[in-house]
Protein backbone atom coordinates (compact mmCIF):
# COMPACT_ATOMS: atom_id res chain seq x y z
CA UNK A 1 0.00 0.00 0.00
CA UNK A 2 1.28 3.88 -0.62
CA UNK A 3 2.55 5.22 2.59
CA UNK A 4 0.30 8.14 2.57
CA UNK A 5 -3.60 5.47 2.52
CA UNK A 6 -1.20 3.51 5.19
CA UNK A 7 -1.11 6.52 7.41
CA UNK A 8 -4.83 7.10 6.46
CA UNK A 9 -5.75 4.09 7.28
CA UNK A 10 -3.79 3.85 10.53
CA UNK A 11 -5.59 7.52 11.54
CA UNK A 12 -8.75 6.73 10.91
CA UNK A 13 -8.96 2.98 11.95
CA UNK A 14 -11.72 1.95 13.93
CA UNK A 15 -11.36 2.11 17.60
CA UNK A 16 -14.65 0.75 19.57
CA UNK A 17 -16.28 2.27 23.10
CA UNK A 18 -15.26 1.18 26.41
CA UNK A 19 -17.78 -1.76 27.01
CA UNK A 20 -19.90 -1.23 29.88
CA UNK A 21 -19.91 -4.27 32.29
CA UNK A 22 -22.73 -4.62 34.34
CA UNK A 23 -22.36 -3.87 37.93
CA UNK A 24 -23.18 -7.11 39.24
CA UNK A 25 -21.21 -9.44 36.37
CA UNK A 26 -17.87 -9.62 38.08
CA UNK A 27 -17.09 -10.30 41.63
CA UNK A 28 -15.76 -7.65 43.55
CA UNK A 29 -12.42 -7.06 43.23
CA UNK A 30 -11.06 -5.35 46.28
CA UNK A 31 -12.32 -7.13 49.24
CA UNK A 32 -14.60 -5.93 51.16
CA UNK A 33 -13.28 -5.72 54.93
CA UNK A 34 -15.86 -4.36 57.78
CA UNK A 35 -14.28 -3.60 60.94
CA UNK A 36 -15.55 -5.75 63.92
CA UNK A 37 -18.11 -4.95 65.70
CA UNK A 38 -16.92 -4.38 70.07
CA UNK A 39 -19.15 -7.81 70.59
CA UNK A 40 -16.91 -9.15 68.00
CA UNK A 41 -13.84 -8.45 69.44
CA UNK A 42 -15.07 -9.44 72.94
CA UNK A 43 -15.51 -12.64 71.61
CA UNK A 44 -12.28 -12.31 69.88
CA UNK A 45 -10.51 -12.16 73.42
CA UNK A 46 -12.04 -14.48 75.13
CA UNK A 47 -11.93 -16.83 72.06
CA UNK A 48 -7.93 -16.03 72.58
CA UNK A 49 -7.85 -16.56 76.13
CA UNK A 50 -9.34 -20.28 75.03
CA UNK A 51 -6.87 -21.30 72.89
CA UNK A 52 -3.84 -20.50 74.80
CA UNK A 53 -5.76 -21.57 77.96
CA UNK A 54 -6.79 -25.22 77.25
CA UNK A 55 -5.00 -28.06 75.71
CA UNK A 56 -7.83 -29.75 74.18
CA UNK A 57 -10.32 -28.40 71.84
CA UNK A 58 -13.15 -30.01 70.71
CA UNK A 59 -15.42 -29.41 67.29
CA UNK A 60 -18.58 -31.03 67.87
CA UNK A 61 -22.15 -30.42 65.70
CA UNK A 62 -25.10 -30.79 67.41
CA UNK A 63 -28.12 -30.94 65.33
CA UNK A 64 -31.14 -30.04 67.31
CA UNK A 65 -30.61 -31.26 70.67
CA UNK A 66 -32.75 -29.85 73.18
CA UNK A 67 -32.03 -27.93 76.21
CA UNK A 68 -32.56 -30.64 79.01
CA UNK A 69 -30.33 -32.82 76.36
CA UNK A 70 -27.58 -30.23 76.76
CA UNK A 71 -28.12 -30.10 80.66
CA UNK A 72 -27.37 -33.30 81.00
CA UNK A 73 -24.17 -33.72 78.59
CA UNK A 74 -23.22 -29.70 80.17
CA UNK A 75 -23.12 -31.18 83.65
CA UNK A 76 -21.07 -34.77 82.80
CA UNK A 77 -18.63 -32.65 81.31
CA UNK A 78 -18.36 -30.47 84.05
CA UNK A 79 -17.56 -32.98 86.45
CA UNK A 80 -14.45 -33.71 84.32
CA UNK A 81 -13.24 -30.05 83.88
CA UNK A 82 -14.50 -29.73 80.33
CA UNK A 83 -16.36 -26.45 79.01
CA UNK A 84 -18.72 -26.06 76.70
CA UNK A 85 -18.78 -22.63 74.64
CA UNK A 86 -20.57 -21.63 71.51
CA UNK A 87 -19.52 -19.03 69.48
CA UNK A 88 -20.72 -17.50 65.75
CA UNK A 89 -19.01 -19.36 63.06
CA UNK A 90 -18.13 -16.11 61.66
CA UNK A 91 -16.07 -14.76 64.46
CA UNK A 92 -13.89 -17.88 64.87
CA UNK A 93 -13.03 -18.24 61.32
CA UNK A 94 -12.40 -14.57 61.03
CA UNK A 95 -9.70 -15.34 64.17
CA UNK A 96 -8.15 -18.15 62.80
CA UNK A 97 -7.68 -17.11 59.26
CA UNK A 98 -4.00 -15.71 59.73
CA UNK A 99 -3.76 -17.87 63.27
CA UNK A 100 -1.99 -21.26 64.18
CA UNK A 101 -4.85 -23.21 64.31
CA UNK A 102 -5.69 -22.05 60.54
CA UNK A 103 -6.34 -25.88 59.86
CA UNK A 104 -9.28 -25.95 61.65
CA UNK A 105 -11.20 -23.35 59.57
CA UNK A 106 -13.55 -25.86 57.64
CA UNK A 107 -14.66 -28.04 60.52
CA UNK A 108 -16.91 -24.69 61.57
CA UNK A 109 -19.58 -24.83 59.43
CA UNK A 110 -23.45 -25.16 60.66
CA UNK A 111 -24.01 -25.67 64.37
CA UNK A 112 -21.04 -26.25 65.90
CA UNK A 113 -20.40 -26.37 69.80
CA UNK A 114 -16.26 -25.84 71.35
CA UNK A 115 -15.74 -27.97 74.14
CA UNK A 116 -12.27 -27.45 76.03
CA UNK A 117 -10.59 -28.12 79.05
CA UNK A 118 -6.95 -27.55 80.17
CA UNK A 119 -6.55 -31.49 80.62
CA UNK A 120 -7.02 -34.09 77.53
CA UNK A 121 -9.53 -35.99 78.94
CA UNK A 122 -10.46 -37.87 75.79
CA UNK A 123 -12.26 -40.92 77.17
CA UNK A 124 -14.63 -38.96 79.82
CA UNK A 125 -15.60 -36.95 76.54
CA UNK A 126 -16.35 -39.61 74.10
CA UNK A 127 -18.30 -41.52 76.38
CA UNK A 128 -20.46 -38.40 77.38
CA UNK A 129 -21.01 -37.98 73.60
CA UNK A 130 -22.13 -41.69 72.66
CA UNK A 131 -24.92 -41.06 75.19
CA UNK A 132 -26.10 -38.01 73.46
CA UNK A 133 -27.51 -38.82 69.81
CA UNK A 134 -27.48 -35.65 67.89
CA UNK A 135 -23.68 -34.72 68.79
CA UNK A 136 -21.53 -36.06 66.45
CA UNK A 137 -17.55 -35.35 67.20
CA UNK A 138 -15.73 -33.47 63.85
CA UNK A 139 -12.13 -33.13 65.24
CA UNK A 140 -9.89 -32.07 68.07
CA UNK A 141 -7.00 -30.03 68.50
CA UNK A 142 -5.28 -32.18 71.28
CA UNK A 143 -1.82 -30.38 72.59
CA UNK A 144 -1.18 -28.01 69.63
CA UNK A 145 -1.96 -31.08 67.40
CA UNK A 146 -5.35 -31.39 64.96
CA UNK A 147 -6.51 -35.14 64.95
CA UNK A 148 -9.72 -36.20 63.01
CA UNK A 149 -12.62 -38.35 64.94
CA UNK A 150 -10.93 -41.82 64.16
CA UNK A 151 -7.73 -40.09 65.30
CA UNK A 152 -9.50 -39.15 69.11
CA UNK A 153 -10.22 -42.54 69.31
CA UNK A 154 -6.94 -43.84 68.79
CA UNK A 155 -5.90 -41.01 71.30
CA UNK A 156 -7.95 -42.26 74.16
CA UNK A 157 -7.01 -45.95 73.67
CA UNK A 158 -3.29 -45.11 73.90
CA UNK A 159 -1.55 -45.92 77.69
CA UNK A 160 -0.19 -43.37 79.72
CA UNK A 161 3.36 -41.59 79.09
CA UNK A 162 4.83 -43.13 82.15
CA UNK A 163 3.99 -46.54 80.33
CA UNK A 164 4.94 -45.49 77.13
CA UNK A 165 8.19 -44.24 78.18
CA UNK A 166 9.23 -47.68 80.47
CA UNK A 167 8.40 -49.32 77.43
CA UNK A 168 10.58 -47.54 74.56
CA UNK A 169 13.38 -47.33 77.38
CA UNK A 170 12.85 -51.45 77.53
CA UNK A 171 13.00 -51.78 73.65
CA UNK A 172 16.06 -49.78 73.20
CA UNK A 173 17.66 -51.21 76.13
CA UNK A 174 17.16 -54.53 74.95
CA UNK A 175 19.61 -55.31 72.43
CA UNK A 176 22.59 -53.78 74.67
CA UNK A 177 21.05 -56.46 77.43
CA UNK A 178 21.72 -59.16 75.05
CA UNK A 179 25.09 -58.48 74.33
CA UNK A 180 25.86 -58.45 77.90
CA UNK A 181 24.62 -61.34 78.80
CA UNK A 182 25.93 -63.51 75.41
CA UNK A 183 29.35 -62.28 76.60
CA UNK A 184 29.03 -63.62 80.39
CA UNK A 185 27.62 -66.63 78.71
CA UNK A 186 30.66 -68.76 78.72
CA UNK A 187 32.23 -67.87 82.41
CA UNK A 188 28.91 -68.32 83.76
CA UNK A 189 28.60 -71.45 82.27
CA UNK A 190 31.96 -72.49 83.55
CA UNK A 191 30.71 -71.46 87.11
CA UNK A 192 27.84 -73.42 87.04
CA UNK A 193 29.77 -76.29 86.16
CA UNK A 194 32.43 -76.05 88.52
CA UNK A 195 29.52 -75.77 91.08
CA UNK A 196 28.14 -78.99 90.11
CA UNK A 197 31.45 -80.45 90.26
CA UNK A 198 31.76 -79.62 93.64
CA UNK A 199 28.79 -80.53 94.81
CA UNK A 200 29.02 -83.59 93.22
CA UNK A 201 32.62 -84.43 94.75
CA UNK A 202 31.25 -83.22 98.18
CA UNK A 203 28.53 -85.45 98.11
CA UNK A 204 30.89 -88.24 97.32
CA UNK A 205 34.18 -88.15 99.00
CA UNK A 206 33.71 -85.03 102.25
CA UNK A 207 37.46 -84.17 102.39
CA UNK A 208 38.79 -85.98 99.74
CA UNK A 209 37.16 -83.61 97.29
CA UNK A 210 37.30 -80.09 98.99
CA UNK A 211 41.08 -79.59 97.77
CA UNK A 212 40.62 -81.18 94.91
CA UNK A 213 37.94 -78.49 93.88
CA UNK A 214 39.73 -76.09 96.00
CA UNK A 215 42.83 -76.94 93.17
CA UNK A 216 40.77 -76.68 90.13
CA UNK A 217 38.77 -73.09 91.19
CA UNK B 1 -30.93 -21.90 54.29
CA UNK B 2 -33.76 -22.63 52.07
CA UNK B 3 -36.18 -24.77 53.33
CA UNK B 4 -38.17 -26.36 50.35
CA UNK B 5 -41.47 -26.23 50.36
CA UNK B 6 -42.87 -27.54 53.62
CA UNK B 7 -40.60 -26.96 56.49
CA UNK B 8 -40.72 -30.18 58.33
CA UNK B 9 -39.43 -33.00 56.51
CA UNK B 10 -41.90 -36.39 56.74
CA UNK B 11 -39.49 -39.70 57.31
CA UNK B 12 -42.75 -41.67 57.63
CA UNK B 13 -41.19 -44.15 54.86
CA UNK B 14 -37.95 -44.10 56.06
CA UNK B 15 -35.77 -47.20 57.66
CA UNK B 16 -32.18 -45.52 58.10
CA UNK B 17 -30.35 -42.31 57.24
CA UNK B 18 -26.67 -42.34 57.30
CA UNK B 19 -24.77 -39.42 56.75
CA UNK B 20 -21.31 -40.04 55.66
CA UNK B 21 -18.50 -36.92 55.16
CA UNK B 22 -15.34 -35.64 55.98
CA UNK B 23 -15.33 -32.51 57.83
CA UNK B 24 -11.73 -30.90 56.79
CA UNK B 25 -13.14 -31.03 52.99
CA UNK B 26 -14.67 -28.03 51.19
CA UNK B 27 -17.83 -29.50 49.85
CA UNK B 28 -19.57 -31.02 52.83
CA UNK B 29 -21.29 -27.68 53.69
CA UNK B 30 -25.16 -28.84 51.55
CA UNK B 31 -24.35 -32.67 53.33
CA UNK B 32 -23.93 -30.78 56.46
CA UNK B 33 -26.75 -29.11 56.40
CA UNK B 34 -28.59 -31.74 55.42
CA UNK B 35 -27.86 -33.65 58.25
CA UNK B 36 -28.87 -31.13 60.41
CA UNK B 37 -31.99 -30.88 58.74
CA UNK B 38 -33.03 -34.40 58.69
CA UNK B 39 -31.96 -34.61 62.37
CA UNK B 40 -34.10 -32.01 63.90
CA UNK B 41 -36.33 -32.71 66.54
CA UNK B 42 -39.53 -32.02 64.26
CA UNK B 43 -38.34 -34.75 61.36
CA UNK B 44 -37.28 -37.06 64.01
CA UNK B 45 -40.48 -36.97 65.71
CA UNK B 46 -42.22 -37.76 62.52
CA UNK B 47 -40.57 -41.41 62.40
CA UNK B 48 -39.15 -42.59 66.07
CA UNK B 49 -38.02 -45.83 64.15
CA UNK B 50 -36.11 -43.86 61.85
CA UNK B 51 -32.32 -44.07 62.89
CA UNK B 52 -30.29 -40.77 61.55
CA UNK B 53 -26.39 -42.06 61.51
CA UNK B 54 -23.79 -39.34 60.79
CA UNK B 55 -20.35 -41.29 59.87
CA UNK B 56 -17.42 -38.64 60.41
CA UNK B 57 -14.21 -39.45 58.47
CA UNK B 58 -11.38 -38.69 57.33
CA UNK B 59 -10.14 -40.20 53.90
CA UNK B 60 -10.81 -37.30 51.45
CA UNK B 61 -14.08 -39.18 50.21
CA UNK B 62 -17.04 -37.58 48.70
CA UNK B 63 -20.02 -37.01 51.22
CA UNK B 64 -22.44 -39.61 50.79
CA UNK B 65 -25.78 -39.56 51.78
CA UNK B 66 -27.58 -43.38 52.08
CA UNK B 67 -31.36 -43.73 52.93
CA UNK B 68 -32.85 -46.81 53.29
CA UNK B 69 -36.55 -47.03 52.86
CA UNK B 70 -39.36 -49.00 54.90
CA UNK B 71 -39.86 -51.92 51.53
CA UNK B 72 -36.39 -51.57 50.99
CA UNK B 73 -35.38 -49.08 48.50
CA UNK B 74 -32.45 -47.65 48.51
CA UNK B 75 -31.55 -43.58 47.70
CA UNK B 76 -27.85 -42.74 47.67
CA UNK B 77 -27.25 -38.95 47.42
CA UNK B 78 -23.16 -37.75 46.20
CA UNK B 79 -23.58 -34.24 48.08
CA UNK B 80 -20.38 -33.13 46.93
CA UNK B 81 -21.71 -31.22 44.55
CA UNK B 82 -25.34 -30.45 44.96
CA UNK B 83 -27.13 -27.83 47.26
CA UNK B 84 -28.96 -29.29 50.75
CA UNK B 85 -32.19 -27.49 49.29
CA UNK B 86 -31.41 -30.07 45.84
CA UNK B 87 -30.87 -33.41 48.31
CA UNK B 88 -33.86 -32.31 50.37
CA UNK B 89 -36.09 -31.58 47.59
CA UNK B 90 -35.21 -34.80 45.82
CA UNK B 91 -35.40 -36.82 49.24
CA UNK B 92 -38.85 -35.32 49.72
CA UNK B 93 -40.43 -36.35 46.33
CA UNK B 94 -39.10 -40.04 47.01
CA UNK B 95 -40.56 -39.90 50.49
CA UNK B 96 -44.10 -38.46 49.17
CA UNK B 97 -44.36 -40.63 46.15
CA UNK B 98 -44.08 -43.74 48.82
CA UNK B 99 -46.10 -42.08 50.85
CA UNK B 100 -49.27 -42.48 48.70
CA UNK B 101 -47.87 -45.88 47.58
CA UNK B 102 -48.00 -47.04 51.06
CA UNK B 103 -51.64 -44.62 51.42
CA UNK B 104 -52.59 -46.81 48.53
CA UNK B 105 -52.17 -50.15 49.34
CA UNK B 106 -53.69 -49.66 52.59
CA UNK B 107 -56.80 -48.24 51.44
CA UNK B 108 -57.04 -50.57 48.99
CA UNK B 109 -56.67 -53.71 51.79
Amino acid sequence: MHILKQKLMAVTEYIPPPRVIPPGAYPYQRKRVQEDSPLTLIMKRHLKTVFEDSKMIAVVQNNASNADNMMVLKHRLHKHGIAVKFFPNQVVQSFLEGGLHANMAPLFIGPTVLFVSSEPKVKEMLSALRASQQMTLLGACIDDTLLSAQAVVSYSKLPSVSVVQGELVSGLTMLTSHTASMLQRHPAHLSALLQQYVKQRSSDGGSEGAPKAEEAA
Amino acid sequence: MAASGKATVVLKAVKKITVQFCPFESNVRSTREFLVMVGSEKARSTNINCEVIPLVKHDKSAPVVDITYLDGDKLVLKGANLTSSEMLNAFQSLCTDKDLQAKAAAAKK
